[in-house]
């Protein structure tokens, strides 16, 4: 049955099926459809018959064709309107099954498809006028009704209720797109939408301007009507006829684009766009309008008076806007001379609002009319930027990388780090300047900062076969593995207790540098004593809260020794001999400097007896961290991998001092020799009997 | 998507095949001794045509009669050549000279207030349609299942006047003209004119016509289309055939000449609308685009790629710009725009011109982040508009932008 009202085209209650419904975009639109309004009721898909769709609403069960959702589903949930988002040589199949088995419940079908032949959209046209049906199509992008909530199609996008609120304005466009656009610029005229209508806009629009709006004259809830038109086609005549004839009376701003095709020899975007005889070009539909409005285009700057009968007059039918963004104040200047009122008070004109601006040296040289101040970013927006940007720093955007890799390539004759050739690395670099290519995308910047990084990964060769790691090494040995599985011990025995505090240490010390303006750490002007006493101070406060509230409280990453603890002030000696070397070179590491003045603010301001030592594991992140520093500040590399590099770093030295334990246990140790024995395990637990009822059968 | 299909390729493909009558003829590979015995056949007058993608071929002084073989043949060599309005000639080809004491237009097209085909005949044939008087001309719907009768046909005209004798002629032709229309995928078809001899043979003088590409019709067994010179740049070559190698998101471009912006637009009718106020605002875009489809990440890196490669060096802004998305990433479109701006970058050099991006959509916020960081890391400035800014404000800012900038002032002082 064909619709006689506008809501007839989609109204609550409607039942959804879809075509297709398992495609990419198509999965993706029902199930925000389906959270939006719940009215899918099914899908169909060749050969995905008994697939399902989840959504936030519900299950959305999918079928092999539609007369099998029919069979399925019960009569009085068979669906009344159809979405189909099938590709172009299905959609007249897909079509012809609908109306042959739908015929009894089908209302409205919406085609989606882009690119269906214009014989096939003729075809469609003739069997579903023939079947009582209505199609809206083909390219359509859908429809939405905000009285009754509901959308079919893709109309508002993934967040529909963010612009189509319920209002006094229907939207009918060429451009789904621009229902959209257009309907979230209505806002501040102080209307909102009733319905937002995409046509298509193929050169067959198969229901036509004319019999939309004939639909849009009897809906109580829409008092203007916003046009977005394009060339091609005749429509808008047979519609001004048609609104001439029948004394339409609802004021219409119609908005015209592409008139640039007559000026340019250039094709527009839509394939229905096409100027075919003078009647379609947009200057012809212009000058219609004008003719049928009685008043020339709305201009922005001409004081309009709007209480004038006479004005009153002149916009019964409407106006045109020759721009897109006077459309608010068109409508605006036609609700206030109608008398028709406003869905909401509060009106914010639209204007330049820039959320972000960064023209630097440029802007000085511009006029203050262009070098514009950055305005105020619109909820949500702002917390979405305020929740992203966190994680946004911590980590790329993303993209699959299976096959894809910045770090290494191969072009069948020459391997490569970050672009460089490998066999040229071999010649002229060391393993250390090889690594920090590797893991930062650049060399070294000179042989100190490479000196430095050697000087951590030999400091992580070891601490003596007493270390987890070095035990882990050896218990492998013990068991007769192989040497990788050794090796694969040794890091298995590691974790952000062993070896992984590096990292701690780099997120403390990103968080505690996060305010200063410092680019280079070897070249700073920050008081680290004032920063340190700060920092101190700040931990000393959270401590004693935790205490006074008996909860445990952060510790500060990598101070202390277990060894090196006694003295009034202690010191790590691998930790010094990099100290040492740094003060030899006539160069301070701001972390580095950072940690002792922190090492002595904790003892002065009460919260450590003593100086603590810090230890090798500060020291790798602080050298780490120095290398990474600068390409975090310019955004060439995420604070998730400066992060992980001193894990890396002591992963990488430990491992080598792994298979040194490894090589010494397999050639001098006994086979088990790591067991403990039972006389030397102790019993912690008493023995107890199994009972007969818990005995499994 | 249309093919466009001239008289040459009709003669040479479709009037015998479909039995539409039509004059002789002989192409430009014919030897002199051909054109000698065909005058010789045709009553020694005969009309050279350019085979060229453009009406209104007579008023440039592309058709000539012709009297003998060498004047035939100098004048082939001559249309051959010939360069009208800016679309340069395929090849010549010489047709033989029908008298006629009536002429007919006709047309096939899908009609827009019959959302079907429909068949429109006017008896003042050789006109420009829509110079013909609105009572000398019918325009009946044919159906597109049944297709058109030749009762339907006898019935226009006998309502235009034609000479009863000749209805039944005609209109056995125009049944053969509809074959052919509704059996290759036409979208639109014109025979103009029909020329009638004294003794009432009907011989189709005139054809142009357009194929619809999405139907399937139109891969016609035995029929190769040639190439014709396309007065197309480089760019728009390669976006085409970038475009028409997956049906995922869509990539069209035109180019427009202009010296300034370089505008990424996307959806077709935002896209219409900004270039429109660019043009007006003195942008000068560079060319028309229109992205979207929600391309994936792949798709609209090479066609942001292509855009690069062919008109960032003369490009004094980029913009990209769109309305709000309904369901295109921002988030993969911009990570997208942005990596081949790097790419650029790594493989030509560093560049300086603003950016101005205006957009809305699902997920804006990550593809806005993404944008900004590759801008920082290029150190290119920017500014950065959400969807309640209206593309027609973001378009005239970055047009009022662009003429601010020194070296563009420079070069307009």
């Amino acid at each position: 049955m064909r619709a006689t009202t506008l809501s007839g085209l989609l109204k609550k209650g409607d039942r959804v099926a879809v075509s297709n419904i398992t495609g990419r975009e198509a999965s993706k639109v029902s199930t925000v459809s389906h959270e939006y309004c719940g009215n899918i009721v099914g899908g169909w898909a060749l050969g995905k018959g008994g697939q399902k769709i989840e959504s936030a609403n519900g299950t959305i069960a999918v079928f092999a064709t539609f007369e099998e959702l029919l069979k399925m589903t019960p009569t009085e949930k068979h669906p009344n309107k159809i979405l189909i988002y099938s590709p172009p040589p299905a959609v007249y199949g897909e079509v012809k099954e609908v109306v042959t088995h739908g015929e009894k419940c089908v209302e409205t079908i919406f085609i989606v498809t882009e690119h269906v032949s214009i014989e096939v959209t003729a075809k469609i046209s003739k069997i579903c006028s023939e079947a009582n049906i209505d199609v809206i199509g083909c390219n359509t992008l859908g429809m939405i009704n905000t009285h009754d909530g509901v959308r079919i199609g893709a109309v508002g996008g993934d967040n529909p209720a963010e612009t189509f609120q319920p209002g006094s304005v229907t939207v009918i466009s060429n451009s789904g797109n621009m229902v959209n656009t257009i309907s979230s610029y209505v806002a501040s005229s102080g209307m909102r939408i009733s319905y937002g209508i995409s046509t298509g806009k193929d050169r067959l629009i198969l229901l036509p301007m004319k019999d939309l709006l004939t639909l849009v004259e009897k809906d109580e809830k829409t008092k203007i009507v916003v046009l977005y038109i394009e060339p091609g086609g005749t429509y808008e005549h047979d519609a001004i006829e048609m609104m001439k004839s029948k004394n339409f009376s609802k004021p219409l701003v119609v908005y015209v684009a592409g008139e640039i095709a007559e000026r340019h020899n250039v094709s527009l975007g839509h394939a229905g766009a096409v100027v075919e005889g003078k009647r379609s070009s947009a200057s012809a539909k212009k000058q219609a309008f004008d003719e049928y409005f009685g008043i020339e285009s709305f201009k922005p700057d001409r004081r309009y008076k709007k209480n004038e009968e006479e004005m009153k007059g002149k916009l019964t039918r409407g106006i045109r806007v020759e721009t897109l963004h006077d459309i608010p104040k068109a409508i605006m200047l036609v609700a206030d001379t109608l008398g028709i009122k406003r869905d909401m008070t509060a009106i914010k004109p639209l204007k330049l609002n820039p959320w972000f601006v960064h023209l630097g040296e440029l802007g000085k040289q511009l006029p203050a009319e262009v070098s514009i101040d950055v305005g105020t970013i619109p909820s949500p927006y702002a917390e979405q930027f305020e929740a992203h940007s966190q994680s946004f720093l911590e980590g790329m955007i993303r993209q699959p990388m299976r096959n894809a890799s910045h770090a290494s390539s191969n072009d069948g004759v020459t391997p490569r780090v970050y672009g460089y050739s490998l066999m040229e690395v071999m010649e002229r670099c060391s393993f250390p300047a090889a690594v920090i290519l590797y893991w930062t995308g650049e060399l070294p910047k000179d042989a100190f900062e490479e000196k430095l990084a050697e000087m951590t990964l030999i400091a992580s060769l070891t601490n003596g076969p007493g270390t987890i790691s070095a035990q882990g090494a050896k218990l492998s040995a013990s068991a007769g593995n192989s040497p990788n599985t050794a090796m694969i011990a040794t890091l298995a025995s590691m974790g952000f207790v062993h070896g992984g505090n590096g990292s701690e240490a780099v997120k403390f010390l990103v968080s505690s540098f996060k305010d200063e303006e410092m680019v280079d750490p070897y070249n700073y002007t920050i008081n680290l004593q004032e920063l340190a006493v700060r920092v101190a101070d700040s931990f000393k406060e959270s401590k004693n809260a935790a205490k006074a509230a008996g909860v445990e409280y952060s510790k500060i990453p990598c101070l202390g020794h277990p060894v090196f603890k006694n003295d009034p002030v202690n010191f790590d000696p691998r930790e010094k001999v990099i100290s040492s070397y740094l003060k030899n070179a006539g160069k301070k590491n701001a972390f580095l400097e950072f940690y002792h003045y922190l090492a002595t603010a904790l003892r002065d301001n009460g919260s450590t007896k003593v100086v603590m030592a810090v230890n090798v594991d500060a020291a790798i992140a602080c050298v780490w961290l120095g290398i990474c520093w600068q390409r975090i500040h310019e955004k060439q590399m995420t604070i998730t991998r400066a992060t992980d590099i001193p894990f890396l770093a002591f992963a990488l030295g430990r491992v080598a001092g792994g298979a040194g334990e490894y090589l010494d246990h397999r050639d001098f140790g006994t086979d088990m020799d790591m067991r403990v024995t039972v006389e030397e395990c102790k019993v912690l637990s008493r023995p107890r009997n199994l009972k007969s009822s818990q005995l499994m059968r | 998507m249309g093919l466009r299909v001239t008289e040459l390729t009709f003669l040479e493909n479709f009037a015998k095949p479909y039995e539409i009558p039509a004059p002789r003829y002989l192409t430009a590979e014919a030897k002199l001794a051909d054109i000698k015995a065909a005058l010789e056949s045709w009553n020694d007058e005969a009309i050279v045509k350019p085979d060229i993608l453009l009406g209104k071929r007579g008023k440039a002084g592309a058709i000539v009669k012709v009297k003998n073989a060498y004047e035939a043949l100098k004048e082939m060599r001559r249309i051959a050549n010939m360069e009208i309005n800016g679309v340069m000639t395929r090849t010549a080809y010489i047709v033989e000279s029908i008298p006629a004491k009536m002429e007919m237009f006709t047309a096939l097209t899908y009609n827009t207030a019959f959302l079907g085909p429909s068949l429109t005949v006017s008896l003042s044939g050789g006109m420009d349609i829509e110079e013909v008087r609105e009572d000398q001309k019918v325009t009946i719907p044919v159906d597109v299942f049944k297709g058109l009768n030749a009762y339907e046909a006898g019935d226009v005209l006998t309502k235009l006047g034609c000479p009863k004798g000749l209805i039944s002629a005609v209109s056995k032709a125009l049944i053969s003209f509809w074959d052919l229309f509704i059996t290759t995928g036409m979208q639109q078809a014109e025979i103009n004119p029909w020329r009638i001899t004294p003794q009432g043979q009907v011989y189709a003088c005139d054809f142009k016509a357009i194929i619809d590409t999405s139907n399937y019709k139109s891969n016609i067994p035995g029929v190769e289309f040639p190439e014709y010179p396309e007065n197309k740049s480089d760019f728009e070559e390669e976006m085409h055939k970038w475009d028409e190698s997956s049906h995922q998101g869509q990539a069209h471009v035109s180019d427009l000449h202009g010296t300034k912006i370089l505008p990424l637009l996307f959806g077709g009718g935002a896209s219409t609308i900004i270039i429109e106020t660019l043009d007006a605002a003195g942008g000068s875009p560079l060319f028309l685009s229109d992205f979207g489809g929600n391309p994936p990440y792949e798709r609209m890196y090479g066609t942001a790629k292509i855009c690069f490669k062919h008109t960032l060096a003369n490009a004094k802004l980029l913009l990209i710009l769109g309305g709000k998305a309904n369901n295109t990433f921002i988030d993969v479109t911009f990570q997208a725009i942005a990596d081949a701006l790097l790419n650029y970058v790594e493989e030509k050099g560093p560049i300086s011109i603003p950016v101005v991006i205006g957009r809305g959509g699902p997920r804006l916020v990550k593809g806005i982040l993404a944008m900004k960081q590759a801008l920082e890391y290029l150190r290119l400035p920017y500014v950065i508009f959400g969807p309640e800014t209206p593309v027609t404000m973001v378009a005239e800012y970055a047009a009022k932008l662009v003429n601010a900038l020194p070296q563009v002032k420079e070069v307009q002082q």
